[in-house]
């Protein structure tokens, strides 16, 4: 009788891990986020249909230097969190929270260039209310009204990114992320991930058709 | 007994993308910056980035992202599939919709 029973062992003891479901969990939200940002495409695209030439002078007020500098930003940041994730796999602790940082920083200067860029419109007085904003063109100023909010939602999610980051940094260094258990910067990747291909559909259609 | 079952389920085949993978993806991302950029600028007076173009290379640069960095092409099919029910699902709505208001 007691044979029997020892090699019985319960299948969930209290706390399991599912690493594919976590993934997947991950997935589905940013199918809700992909959607969130369609939504606000889909009213560009409609105003822009109707206003082509407003939208058009708008656009050349943004300056496409600056732009082109922060997506080269993002870009090498969607480098450096994927690499992280190669070094926790590989087991190289250090070199993930490096990694890490890197991305962090790279956020910081992401957010520290739309900073001056949002201040130079703010002081053109071109912001949803200023003077100059009021005295625009209706095509032109639903053309800086949907840059400010698309792009400010972005930004929005620049930070959480960045407060994610630095979750998985604090997590890493304790060790709760490691070699056998990565799920969290795994998911963390996949999230700034997203931010990243959002900011590759705004940039064109904001910075770039002329 | 549990922990071997554990361990067994982990370890089964994790893939692990390179190093020089994840940078040749980078320099592949940057070229296509450089395209959109370079039309663009170069040939602002001749308005050449259409909206297709623009959108055309964005979504060349999305799934490069998709498939590299988000790990699609190691990770199960099923994540594939769902990106592009997704996808389809959105791009045929917007551009059906299109469709049907420049042919009033």
């Amino acid at each position: 009788m007691m044979e029997h029973i020892s090699g019985f062992s319960l299948p969930n003891s209290g706390h399991n891990r599912d690493a594919e479901a976590s993934k997947m969990g991950m997935w589905l939200f940013l199918f809700t986020e992909l959607l969130l940002f369609g939504g606000l495409f889909i009213v560009y695209m409609v105003y822009r249909t109707l206003n082509p030439e407003s939208f058009l002078l708008a656009s050349f007020e943004l300056d496409v230097a600056l732009g082109t500098f922060n997506t080269v930003v993002l870009l090498v940041s969607s480098m450096t969190i994927a690499m992280s994730i190669t070094a926790i796999q590989l087991g190289d602790t250090k070199k993930s929270i490096l990694l890490l940082c890197t991305t962090l920083l790279l956020a910081l200067v992401f957010l520290v260039v739309k900073y001056f860029e949002w201040s130079a419109k703010i002081h053109h007085g071109l912001f949803p209310g200023l003077d100059v904003y009021k005295n625009l063109p209706p095509g032109e100023s639903l053309f800086f009204f949907l840059y400010f909010f698309m792009t400010g939602l972005h930004a929005l999610h620049i930070i959480i990114g960045g407060i994610i980051i630095a979750v998985v940094i604090y997590r890493t260094k304790k060790g709760l992320v490691n070699k056998d258990k990565y799920t969290l910067t795994e998911n963390a990747g996949l999230y700034w991930h997203l931010v990243d291909m959002i900011w590759i559909y705004l940039f064109p259609l904001f910075y770039l058709i002329h | 007994m549990s922990n071997t079952n554990e361990n067994h389920n982990e370890k089964e085949q994790v893939h692990i993308s390179g190093y020089k993978e994840h940078f040749s993806t980078l320099m592949a991302l940057l070229l296509l910056t450089m395209i959109t950029v370079a039309i663009s600028v170069f040939g602002a007076n001749l308005r050449s980035l259409s909206v297709f173009t623009a959108l055309l290379i964005a979504t060349v640069k999305v799934i490069v992202v998709a498939y590299y960095f988000m790990h699609l092409k190691y990770d199960k099919k099923i994540y594939t599939w769902l990106v592009l029910i997704v996808a389809v699902l959105f791009v045929s709505f917007t551009v059906l919709t299109s469709i049907e208001y420049h042919n009033r």
